[in-house]
Formats: structure tokens, sequence, C-alpha cells
């Protein structure tokens, strides 16, 4: 039977952004359909809207024209629209039949067969009767599609199914899927990767922003069309600071850097190589989860990586944790705010004392010089016009730009040589950011080098000299932010190459 | 009506009202066990936690019980607040019991000043050392300190067993389990003639205070206190996360061996199988009454030393097994972790108007 799916002027609001503004689309069963976006465009709250996780503000959801009521994803699944997640929900110490019939009212035996018959129909090898933990991230992926398909599914949504995935397995996934689709099923897949909605997929809806810019046919779409859509054209460069202050002198050389990760959701980095000028800021681009996290905290030496891989000022400093990397005179400034950077909890004046120099005698002979840190702390509060004089103030009372202000404050007061910070300005206001990009603008103009990781496009542009993106953990080659342009930021980021012209 | 609304932020003084609700709905519950036992309630509480106290060797006896509890939840803290979570104590203290006892019977008959001290350095080597074990392992293998420390403690007890009853065993003892009797020199001066309380409560107050010198005046106690509220950010700070395992670790073993060696050496004065009545799990419950704050710990350890002497006296007047200490030791906690709830939400009182859905 034809299935018909119908999403009809859907609408999210969340304060200060807008997630999903008037989005209508059509589905059809018989067809796989791409859903393609950057981070913040707008896909995940559509899903979850159709999945039941989230309620929409406006509009509709018609499953063969009758009008859908998707309160809770028990809502989703008794309208048998399946949806297998980014991060798997089973339990790992449980075996694979008993994971799958903890939402299932058959008895075991029954399952059992249901479930064989399954494998065998699609030529899934998984022993029932293993712990889930034993898997691999494919056969886990493979458990959560069988308990969709146990329900029999007339919507089946995949949301980055093969970011955790290997070549192999990503090709027995679209096979599958293939297979699916041939079946009735309706197939809506979620993901930035360009290659993979040319392969796999009939229709591509671009989204961006909250709202639906494109549907098209793939097969009238190539690799740097959609790339164009996706990042848009609204990448206006905003000529920024004059750069006259950058020298050829070398701050930091980081040469064959590899990380090989033991936690299956990290990203392994391979093969990192770059270096960066005094008074020069690099701007790193990525979709998020491509490594950024991994990369940041081996620059800022909570994750050592491999031997002689990075050196600041010609020292070798790969072995170093972060406090003895401030010793050399760098800063840096983590994307989490309220659980790395800062905890909520402490006072300003005790989450100032969390960068702590040895020159800054905020513990002198191990005991706390409580009005030194002050002292400190209110110098910071007002060259950084956080908006408190109160070094007393618990930091959960700031708002996130004061928060990030008072962070930004901290690693900076002392002059550092080297700032990396990574998304900066995530889910700040406009006033803040255009404040901390002023600050950052700064540091450049005084000689001071940036590395600038970042998922906002138009804020790297602004900011970088140079940049790279970062994919799968493989950085691609620098460019100059003047040939910056979206298609090549887009292929890059969607895990292309560009012409080495 | 009754609404149930997450609080912004808990106030500063609910951290020691939450302890003060949950001993007074311990009372109120312990009064009901008493009186579907058939006992009056008022009466058997009166028993439970008045009479214990009202006289001088009561409040000494109290004071034994309480030094204890103090000094190895004091240790605790630095585990806890750190987020380690030691539940070995027991273990440690036995351990250090052992060290210190063996140290008292190689000086059987021997006088001098240094025999007392390097009895209490031995015992509290001890502690320190068996609580290095699960540190060790947790910081190079990664295993799970509360497995660890936790079966840690049938060691170190199955190991004082075959001590007292073999090698150590007393050679006049008629075959009992326990060691000699240790000398004059060996023993923890009495503080007032007649009663039993030992200047083992001086080590317990030099603890306490030495501990809130190093817990809030301190880089080290800034270091514990980032690390247990966010691991992330200790590790974005750059503390050497491992050291400071080992560093808690040790504390709380030392202290929980300083208590082992003042039981001995104090009111007890010779090492048998029975030289903890669980003080090490029971410091547990202590820590947390005391919300981990030294000051919190002292006047916690009064309270829940007052259980076990509770429980005697019930024994000897009402014929209530002394286990009912332990009850109202399990009910303390239950309680203070149930009106931890408190502290995240608040509950509002709406009246009995009518209630607009």
């Amino acid at each position: 039977m034809n299935t018909k799916l119908k999403v009809s002027k859907i609408s999210k609001i969340y304060p200060g952004c807008i997630a999903n503004d008037n989005v209508s689309l059509n589905f059809e069963s018989g067809k796989i359909y791409a859903l393609l976006g950057e981070n913040g465009a707008g896909k995940s709250t559509l899903v979850k809207i159709l999945s039941g996780v989230i309620n929409s503000d406006h509009g509709q959801i018609f499953l063969n024209d009758k009008l859908l009521e998707l309160n809770s994803p028990k809502d989703a699944k008794d309208n048998n629209i399946g949806m297998v997640f980014q991060h798997f929900n089973l339990f790992e110490t449980l075996s694979v039949l008993e994971n799958l019939s903890i939402d299932s009212e058959k008895k075991n035996e029954e399952l059992r067969v249901l479930v064989n018959e399954i494998l065998r129909k699609y030529n899934f090898k998984i022993d029932l009767d293993v712990p889930i933990l034993n898997l691999s991230a494919g056969q886990k992926q493979k458990v959560e599609i069988i308990r969709c398909l146990l329900r029999n599914p007339k919507v089946l949504i995949m949301d980055e199914p093969t970011s955790v995935l290997t070549e192999q397995e990503t090709e027995d996934l679209f096979l599958s899927l293939k297979k699916f689709s041939n079946e009735g099923i309706l197939i809506i897949y979620i993901t930035h990767k360009l290659k993979e909605v040319l392969s796999l997929c009939d229709e591509v809806a671009v989204m961006r922003k909250g709202k639906v810019v494109s549907v098209s046919r793939t097969r009238d779409e190539e690799l740097s069309s959609l790339a164009n859509k996706m990042i848009g054209e609204s990448l206006i460069k905003i000529k920024k600071k004059n750069n006259n202050t950058l020298s050829s002198e070398e701050i930091l050389k980081v040469s064959n850097l590899n990380f090989i990760s033991d936690d299956p959701y990290e990203i392994n980095l391979i093969d990192i190589n770059f270096t960066l000028r005094k008074g020069e800021c690099l701007g790193i681009a990525g979709i998020s989860g491509n490594g950024q996290n991994e990369l940041f905290q081996i620059l800022s030496g909570e994750i050592i990586s491999n031997d002689s891989s990075i050196r600041f000022r010609n020292k070798e400093i790969s072995k170093l944790n972060p406090k003895e990397r401030r010793e050399f005179l760098m800063a840096f400034s983590p994307e989490d705010r309220i659980s790395q950077a800062a905890i909520p909890s402490l006072k300003i004046y005790e989450n100032v004392a969390l960068n702590n120099f040895k020159t800054s005698n905020f513990f002198e002979k191990g005991f706390l010089n409580e009005k030194k840190i002050k002292n400190h702390s209110k110098k910071i509060l007002s060259n950084f016009s956080v908006n408190t004089d109160n070094v007393n103030l618990k930091s959960q009372f700031l708002s996130g730009g004061n928060l990030q202000k008072l962070i930004l404050g901290r690693e900076l007061i002392t002059s550092p040589e080297l700032l990396i910070c990574f998304n900066p300005t995530w889910g700040l206001d406009v006033g803040a950011i255009n404040y901390i990009h002023q600050t950052l603008m700064q540091i450049n103009e005084q000689g001071k080098s940036i590395i600038l990781i970042s998922t906002d496009n138009d804020e790297l542009l602004q900011l970088s000299d140079r940049i790279s993106v970062i994919n799968q953990g493989k950085l691609s080659k620098i460019i100059n932010a003047e040939d910056v342009n979206p298609e090549k930021l887009g292929l890059l980021m969607g895990g292309g190459v560009i012409d080495k012209n | 009506m009754i609404k149930i609304e997450k609080r912004n932020e808990a106030p500063n003084s609910i951290y020691f009202l939450t302890p003060v609700l949950a001993i007074f709905l311990t009372l109120i519950s312990g009064a009901l066990i008493f009186f579907i036992l058939g006992f009056k309630p008022l009466e058997a509480l009166k028993f439970f936690f008045i009479t214990p106290i009202s006289d001088l060797y009561g409040l000494s006896e109290l004071l034994i019980k309480a030094t204890p509890l103090c000094l190895i939840a004091i240790g605790l803290s630095f585990c806890f607040k750190s987020n380690n979570w030691n539940i070995g104590a027991e273990g440690q203290l036995t351990f250090g019991g052992i060290v210190g006892g063996g140290v008292a019977l190689l000086f059987y008959n021997h006088d001098g000043f240094y025999v007392l001290p390097s009895i209490i350095l031995a015992g509290a080597i001890g502690g320190m050392v068996f609580a290095m074990i699960p540190a060790i392992l947790k910081v190079y293998f990664n295993t799970n300190e509360i497995l660890v420390s936790l079966m840690l403690v049938y060691v170190s007890k199955l190991l004082l067993d075959y001590l007292v009853v073999g090698p150590w065993s007393n050679p006049e003892g008629f075959n009992f389990p326990e060691t000699r009797q240790f000398s004059e020199s060996a023993r923890l001066p009495i503080l007032i003639e007649g009663l039993r309380i030992h200047a083992g409560i001086f080590i317990a107050l030099i603890s306490v205070f030495l501990a809130w010198i190093v817990l809030y005046k301190t880089y080290l106690g800034f270091q514990i206190k980032v690390s247990g509220l966010s691991l992330k950010t200790a590790k974005y700070a750059g503390y050497k996360g491992k050291t400071m395992i080992l560093l808690v670790f040790m504390v709380s073993g030392a202290c929980a061996g300083l208590a082992g060696v003042g039981e001995i050496t104090g009111p007890i004065g010779q090492l048998h199988r029975m030289i903890s009545p669980d003080y090490g799990f029971t410091a547990i419950i202590v820590a947390f009454l005391g919300r981990l704050n030294p000051i919190g710990i002292v006047f916690a350890s009064l309270i829940v030393a007052l259980t076990y002497l509770g429980a005697e006296t019930a024994q000897i007047f009402l014929q209530v097994p002394k286990y009912t200490g332990q009850v109202f030791q399990g009910m303390i906690l239950f309680f203070l972790l149930a009106s931890d709830f408190l502290i995240f939400f608040k509950i509002k009182f709406l009246g009995f108007k009518k209630y607009e859905y």
C-alpha cells in the first residue's frame, strides 16, 4: 500500500531561535528522502516532532490523509513511524533478544521466530543471545532497525546513521535501506553528508536556519549545487581587521598529530598538520561532531596525543597538561561554558581561580589568597564589562553572555600569546556576540594568535585569516579567508575535496 | 493542594535544615516502630535517646563512641567531596588496628615515651597503606573503588581473625581469640578518673581542625572541591587527577587507621575479633549527615553515637535486640537522602482553593 506523509506548515519556536519556520514537505513511499542541512538548520527539530519527542507550536502532520496527534514517542510508534537515533537506546548488558522484548508485547519464543524471519529476509547476521556490548556499532544499529521493523513501520526515519559506521557497514546499511524502500517503507534520511545524499536518496530537501530552502530530485543535483544550497548565499564576506600585524613568526606548529580513541562515540584524529603565525587567527570550520572536541582537548592538554606532535614557539609541549601549557602563555576557552569552563555553583572569584598562573600567586604556599583572587576578579569584571561587580556572586546568576565574558576575561587578562577557543559565541545574544568578536579582533591586532574552532561560518569568515575544515577527524587544506566561498566550504564540510589549485 | 516546583537555587539554610528534618522523621518512625512492638513510644524513645546520656558516665561513653565515627567521617569527607567512593573505611580501620596492635605487642612490657606514638603512627600508616590498594587499582587499572574497598573489608577482618586465634593469641589466654592486654605505656591516657574517656578525642578534634583548614583554605581543598563538582572542569584546569585520588584515599585511610588504633589503645586495650561495631560503615552515614563539613560531622557523630548507646540501653530495659541501633542509623540515612529532594525542589502549599486545570 502506498504511504503518504505530509508535513504542513510546521513551526517550532524556542526563545531566541526559530528552529522550524513554516516547514511543509511531502513524502511518498517507494522513495528515499534526504533531509540535508548543517548544524542548527532544524533537521533534528523536525524529526523530533515527527517522532513525538517534542510538540510543534503550529502545523499539522498527515499520514495517508489522516491527521496525526503525536504527543509522545508512543503515539509515533502506534502510527507506524519508526525512528533510529544517532545514539542507540540499548541496554549494553542485556542480550539482543532481551532488548527487543522490552517494548514488545510478544512472548520471547514468538519474538524469536519473528526476529529470525527478519534476519533471514534481510541477511542480517546477529546472534540473538549475546549481550549488546559485544556487538559492533553497525550491529547495534541493526538491532535498533529490527526493533522498528517488528512494528511493521510505514515510515522509517534515520538520524545521521552513518556517523558511527565503518565504510563496509555504511554500504550494508544502504543496501538494506534500498530494500526497505522497495518494500514500500517510506524512508527519511537525515544527514549533512553530501555524497550519501547523491548515492542513496531519490529526493532531497535542504534546510537552512529552520526553513526548507529547496526540494529537488537528486539526479538533478551535484555535490557543488547541494553544497551551495546547504551553506547558502547569505555568506557575505565581512572584511575584517587589517592584518598588517601578521608576521612570519611561527607560534604553534602541529605536525603528524594522531589520536585514536577507545570511545566509539569519539572521533579519531588523523594526521593533523598546521602552523600558526603570530597575530594570526586560524579558523577551523566543520559540522559539529567531526573531531572538533577532540582537537580542542588535545591542543589544551586535556587529552595527551602522540609524542612531539605539538610545538609552541619551538618548544615541545605535547606531554604537558593544561596548567603547564598555561605557563607558556596559552589560554583556552572551551565550548561548554556551564560544565567545563566554569562551575555554576561556584562564586565568580572561585571560577577565576581555576586559571592559576604561577606568577598570579592565587595560592601562596598552598594557601588560598582570597584577597588577591578577588582583586584580580574585580579587574576582570570591569575590564571585560561583565554586568556585575560582585565577585561573591554565584556564577549561575550570570547570563550566558556575561559568563562567557568572564571566562574570556579570565583567559585574556594575563595577555596570552595564543588563545584557543571553541564556539565562543554559541547561544549568545547579538550584543554579547559583537562584544566577543571585537575582543577577539583586538587581541589579533595586539599581535596575539587565535585558533578559532567554530561551527558558525559567518563568525569564521569575519574573524579568520585562514580557514581549514575538519571532517571525520581530518583537516582539509588551509585556505585564505578571501578565497573561501560557500561552495568550497560546503564541499569540504560535507566530506568532499576541492581542487588542489 | 500541594504543588512541587523545581528550585532555581537552594537557600544555604536548607543544607542544615534537611539533616534536622531527617532526624525528626527518624524519631517519629522510631516511635511508630516501638508502638507496633507494643511499647509506649515516648517512653521507649526516652530510653533510647535520653537515659543513656543522663549522667557523666553516659556522656563519656557518648564521646568514646563519637570519637572514631568523627575521625573516620572526616577522612571520608575528603574522598566523597572529590567523587571517590571509599566504602571500605571499616577495613582500613581494622588494618590500622592490626598494624598498631602488632607494634603494641612488639613493645609488650616496654616502658617509654616512644611506645604510644609509634603505635599510633603505625596504625595511621596501616590504614593508609590499606586504602592505597583500591586507590592504586582505580588509578592504574580503572577498577571500581566501591567494590574493591568494600571487599577488602572482609580481607582485613579475616586477617584479624586469623591473627587473634593463631600467631598473636595470648599464650596465657586459654585459647580465647584475643591477644595479650597491652602494657600501660601502650594505652591512651584516661582523661577523667573513673570514666573511660581517653585522649583519643584530641586526635579527633585536631583532625577536624586540620580538615577544615585544608578543605576551605588551601589549594588542595579547592582542587578537591572543583573535582567533586565537575571532573571535566578539573581536567580543563589541569589538576593532576591521579595524584589527587591517591591523596584523598591516603587521608581517608590514615583517619580510619587512627580510629582503629584509638579503639585498641583506648577502651579495648588488646586485639580481638570485635574491635569495631562497624564504625567504618556507620561513619559513611555520619559523613553525609554532617554534609561533608567538618563542623557538621562533629554534631553528626554525636547523634549517631547516641544510637549505639540507645540500642544498648534499650536492650537492657526493653529487651529489644541491640541491632535496633542499626535500624535507627539506617532510617537516618534513608530520611536524609529522601529529604535531599527538598534541595532541588520546593513544595508549595496552594491552600484548598478550587484547583484550575
